[in-house]
């Protein structure tokens, strides 16, 4: 077992690593900019690092800062949490380079599925199904055109090199298509240093269904269920759960053990989410995410697992030890993602939190650094808190959200709380009965 | 909803016995009537528990020699570190320090090395002036931002 985890992010997701960490007897190393001198995970870690000022490229993103850290410290391994360098094979072959373990799988399983061109295929060529496109990159206007045509209008343009619902763009008609091939090209190249892009039909209807899997490093391969993430605004998840309210048993078991054998299949380690699209009845794969996700935590709620346990656990080389006849699922799960912005405009609203009360009671689990008195900086992304409710139906859970949300307190700035209140309200979520486009309808933002 | 008669004569007999009895406040009821008068007190304190400790910073070499850092990193002669490594005082071992306290140095001489993974960084005075306050021991671990020197 691992001595000393250095953790290389911030916030809410660098206290939920510490957390498993100190559970285990690991001691940690909180590594973090100036702006975050403060954070309740910095408090609470057994050391501290300040590796540079307040911007994300001169910390976080510091990779010779980061290294540098792990040396004085004595760290055995890293943990890179959720986005900045968890998916960033560089880093992970660094990290292994110079002695520590990489929390996480190979820098060719983060290289193979970053690229999602070739995510695609890899996958494809095991068997998965796969959203019906490009079968690689387009490189010109020309054979955008044709594609778009074999495969049938509406169509989206993506980033080979993007991911997270970054960098897309829908033509709905031919007109459209030269446009928005441009915009996503230049787009591409100014967000990911590369403007390679892929097409991809453009479901009508779809959810938006992943899959956690886990992998240790002798090929044993489980899943830990689906969780169903169709509430969205501009790509980016809002409200989690699990299970999905769209998907019968069979098909539970249908996706989860296509995607474990998958994952087998291609000699993964480490803890993996696999994303699809389902629609009418079909499952077709988008992306895999090769690194810990924000929503583990609904996983965790109806199977009573620990994933970044787990995640750990495997990195040090300790079998499975289960096999997926022993994970059992238990009830429903909701998460709800709070951000530090207005719940209308979506404004940023950083700054001091006066009068925090966070709620609590059977089944209601909050994830979160924020505290009375801390100041959320203007720096970082705007999630300031997850706030998880299990039940063991889902409408025990629904009321128990209900009820926990009007609990919570989080004064001083403006919370998405509010949000939250009134797309839990909403029939359409109170019956499941919504797409990825459903909360952007809601909000008027679409037709 | 039954109407409620305020008797403004018992609320200020009540506001009168909260503050000479220091009470904060009271609440009575008489059938299905209730009051509570509540005398705002300043924010009281918040009961903390289990007072978070702030994390051990990096463990400063040779706490002794350091002492309690005394000067921040706003002390107008501070020097801070640029980067995360390990500090070496001279060229290499045995050899004498690059400056002692006393010592005049020149802006952009150089005053101490940072060695983060195998490549020895020269920190040089940002200014010039006299060494008055070394802060930190040969080899050891420093973060970035953290006082290096005092130059003054």
């Amino acid at each position: 077992m691992f001595e000393k985890v250095l953790i290389a992010n911030r916030g809410e997701i660098a206290l939920r690593i510490h957390r498993a960490c100190r559970e285990m007897g690991i001691q940690t190393v909180a590594v973090h900019s100036t702006a975050d001198a403060d954070a309740m995970h910095v408090r609470l870690a057994d050391e501290s690092v300040c590796i540079g000022p307040a911007s994300a490229r001169e910390s976080y993103l510091n990779i010779p800062a980061i290294l540098s850290a792990a040396t004085i410290t004595g760290a055995d391994a890293i943990h890179p949490g959720i986005g900045f360098m968890s998916e960033n094979a560089q880093f992970a072959e660094m990290v292994e380079e110079h002695g520590f373990t990489f929390i996480g799988p190979t820098a060719d399983h983060i290289r193979i599925m970053g690229d999602k061109v070739t995510a695609k295929k890899t996958v494809s060529d095991l068997g998965l199904p796969v959203v019906p496109g490009s079968d690689g990159p387009v490189p010109t206007l020309e054979e955008a055109e044709k594609i778009a045509r074999d495969i049938g209008y509406p169509v989206l343009i993506k980033a080979a090199a993007g991911g997270g619902g970054k960098g897309m763009k829908v033509a709905r008609n031919p007109e459209q298509l030269r446009e928005a091939y441009q915009l996503a090209r230049g787009e591409a190249r100014a967000a990911f240093g590369n403007d390679e892009v892929y097409i991809e039909k453009y479901l009508g209807r779809p959810r938006h269904i992943e899959i956690q899997l886990l992998a240790d490093l002798h090929g044993n391969v489980v899943h830990f269920g689906e969780r169903d993430c169709s509430v969205q605004r501009r790509h980016q998840k809002v409200i989690e759960e699990a299970p999905s309210p769209a998907l019968n048993a069979a098909q539970r078991d249908f996706i989860g053990e296509l995607a474990a054998r998958t994952t087998r299949g291609f000699g993964y380690r480490g803890v993996g989410t696999m994303e699809f699209l389902f629609e009418d009845g079909q499952f077709y794969f988008i992306e895999m995410n090769t690194r810990l996700q924000v929503e583990h935590t609904i996983s965790e709620m109806i199977t009573g697992i620990d994933l970044v346990r787990e995640q750990i656990r495997v990195a040090t080389g300790a079998p499975l030890g289960y096999t997926q006849a022993d994970i059992r699922f238990h009830g429903h799960a909701i998460e709800c993602r709070v951000n530090a912005e207005n719940p209308e405009t979506f404004a940023p609203s950083p700054g001091k939190i006066g009068g925090y009360h966070a709620p609590g009671g059977l089944g209601v689990r909050v994830d979160s650094a924020l505290y009375d008195g801390y100041r959320v900086p203007p720096h970082y992304d705007s999630l300031i808190s997850k706030l998880v409710v299990h039940g063991t139906t889902r409408n025990e859970c629904l009321m128990r959200l209900r009820r926990a949300i009007e609990e919570y307190v989080i004064g001083g700035i403006d919370t998405t709380l509010p949000l939250h209140q009134r797309i839990i309200a909403q029939p359409d979520f109170i019956n499941g009965a919504y797409d990825i486009h459903w909360l952007e309808q809601l909000m008027g933002m679409k037709k | 909803m039954a109407t409620f008669d305020i008797d403004g004569d018992l609320i200020r007999k009540i506001a009168d016995l909260l503050r000479e009895t220091g009470l904060n406040e009271i609440e009575f009821a008489e059938g299905d009537k209730r009051l509570r008068i509540t005398r705002s007190a300043p924010a009281a304190a918040h009961v903390v528990h289990a007072a978070v400790p702030a994390a051990a910073p990096v463990p400063t070499g040779s706490a002794s020699v350091a002492a309690a850092p005394t000067t921040g990193a706003a002390h107008p002669g501070a020097v801070t570190s640029p980067m995360v490594g390990t500090a070496y005082a001279s060229p290499e071992p045995g050899a004498a320090p690059f400056v002692k306290v006393g010592d005049t140095v020149k802006a952009g001489q150089t005053i101490l090395i940072i060695e983060a993974m195998k490549v020895m960084n020269p920190i040089k005075a940002p200014r010039g002036g006299t060494v008055s306050e070394i802060l930190v021991a040969d080899a050891q671990p420093v973060e970035f931002g953290e006082v290096l020197m005092v130059i003054e």
